[in-house]
């Protein structure tokens, strides 16, 4: 009992000094680009001080282009290609199937699905909490996969979100980001979808924290992830429509989402 | 143990927000309070069962149109979106932009929240630096998953108003503002109002 109170006030030492530090890095990283990643009062007033700035001068430049917030695509021509490959897949294969496959299972047990492979996915992010040095996002996580595990049977319901305790979703890509490797440029894969080169080198490193590719035969883990895959779709059906929808170029529509919802986890 | 230190942990920003929101002016715990009426209001509408009948879509369309119309400010979401191509405009293309891209997010909007099955919206504080605002709302789906948004707000004539929404870190007028660039540096402002239009016809 002893012991684990030490564990304890040790996790919250190196948490508070963690977020001192990540809070003062992200400040001086991203509050030219109007990041709002990070929380803190003082930090909220710098960068609405810097939204202001922006609102400003935005007559004269265009703030998106000059801060880098668009990842450069040089391969545009053949990522649309892909791009319009994976739409039809999307309509004529991924979409049917998942369809189908939620008529049939219910809404509950698609959440349950989700939530074990969820939980599976741990070893991930706990070393990539660890190689960012957030020793508290992998402390955090390790609690949420051990309650999951123990009381909630082998994480199909997930009891740690509910008694509050945080998700930490972190990948080599964004541990990549965080050592200082840059987006590179943007990859729009066969299959796979949106991704930069720093984030599939991330995607592939990966996979051998994934428990999945470990699976026994090697049939095993394709089947696995197809069932994450189809569960994910259906539970997701509509929003690849209103995306397009919304958009007046889908592709640059998905591309920006994609990369400004990187850089919101990156800031993270 | 961990629940009790979680609670330390979120207490002391939120005393800190707390201590900081008095020393402005007492319009300042607004911008949560418009965000949530509006949001109130669309909930009340969609789950108002009388609304239900197919045959009244159209009069609940125009009900969540009015309501969101009090909360956004068409032209600042416009004028940031088409960023430093805004100046350059004439008084008509500008007019004309904000209609027609007005109608797109807002159809949008109406198409997002009439698909709403009773996810929870919790709100989770606010920043206010003169007439700018932030709003931290979290969406809780029934699907076990947590979407957070930040609505971005400006007071005008006593006013708050949304320019822009950020959902799972995603600007909407960033995205839309890569996007009309993209049009623009392909085309012209010309091409961009043409792929409006046709969006307006669909």
């Amino acid at each position: 009992m002893k012991r684990t109170g030490l564990v304890f006030v040790i996790a919250i030492l190196c948490f508070v000094s963690l977020e001192a530090q990540s809070s003062g890095q992200s400040t001086a990283t991203y509050a030219p680009e109007n990041g709002f990643g990070a929380q803190g009062v003082e930090l909220a007033s710098i960068q609405l001080a810097s939204l202001k700035e922006a609102s400003a001068e935005e007559e004269e430049t265009d703030a998106v282009e000059s801060s880098g917030e668009t990842v450069p695509d040089p391969l545009e021509p053949m990522n649309r290609a892909f791009f319009e490959f994976n739409d039809k897949l999307y309509f004529w294969v991924l979409k049917p199937v998942a369809t189908g496959y939620k008529t049939v299972v219910p809404e509950e047990a698609r959440v349950c699905v989700r939530n074990f492979f969820t939980n599976l996915a741990f070893p991930v992010r706990f070393a990539n909490n660890l190689f960012q040095g957030k020793f508290f996002g992998a402390f955090e996580e390790t609690c949420g996969f051990l309650v999951n595990s123990t009381v909630g049977l082998g994480g199909l319901a997930d009891i740690a979100t509910a008694v509050d305790l945080k998700r930490h979703d972190e990948d080599l890509g964004q541990t990549l980001a965080v050592h200082g490797a840059g987006p590179a440029f943007y990859i729009y894969w066969p299959f796979f979808g949106p991704s930069t080169l720093r984030d599939t080198i991330g995607m592939a490193g990966d996979i051998f924290l994934d428990p999945l590719t470990y699976l026994g035969d090697y049939w095993y883990a394709p089947y696995s992830r197809g069932l994450n895959v189809v569960n994910e779709t259906s539970l997701r059906i509509g929003d690849y429509e209103s995306l397009k929808k919304a958009a007046l170029d889908p592709y640059v529509a998905l591309r920006d989402a994609f990369y400004q919802n990187r850089l919101s986890k990156i800031k993270e | 143990m961990v629940n009790c230190m979680l609670k330390w942990k979120t207490l002391v920003p939120m005393v800190l927000m707390m201590a900081f929101s008095w020393a402005f002016p007492a319009w300042a715990g607004v911008p949560t309070e418009k965000v949530k009426e509006t949001a109130d209001k669309i909930i009340a509408i969609v789950s108002d069962p009388s609304l239900k009948d197919p045959a009244k879509a159209a009069q609940r369309r125009e009900r969540i149109r009015r309501t969101v119309d009090e909360l956004c400010d068409w032209e600042e979401m416009s004028r940031r979106s088409l960023g430093r191509h805004w100046a350059q405009r004439t008084e008509q293309e500008k007019k004309e932009f904000v209609h027609l891209f007005g109608q797109l997010l807002e159809r949008t909007y109406v198409d997002k929240v009439e698909g709403y099955s009773g996810e929870k919206v919790n709100y989770l504080g606010e920043r206010v630096d003169g007439d700018y605002a932030e709003v931290d709302v979290k969406v809780v789906t029934n699907k076990n998953t947590e979407i957070p948004v930040i609505y971005r707000m400006r007071a005008k004539d006593q006013k708050w108003w949304v320019y822009d929404m950020v959902i799972e870190g995603v600007s909407l007028v960033n995205n839309y503002r890569t996007q009309f660039s993209d049009i623009m540096a392909k085309s012209s402002f010309e091409g961009l109002m043409k792929k409006l239009r046709e969006k307006s016809a669909e």
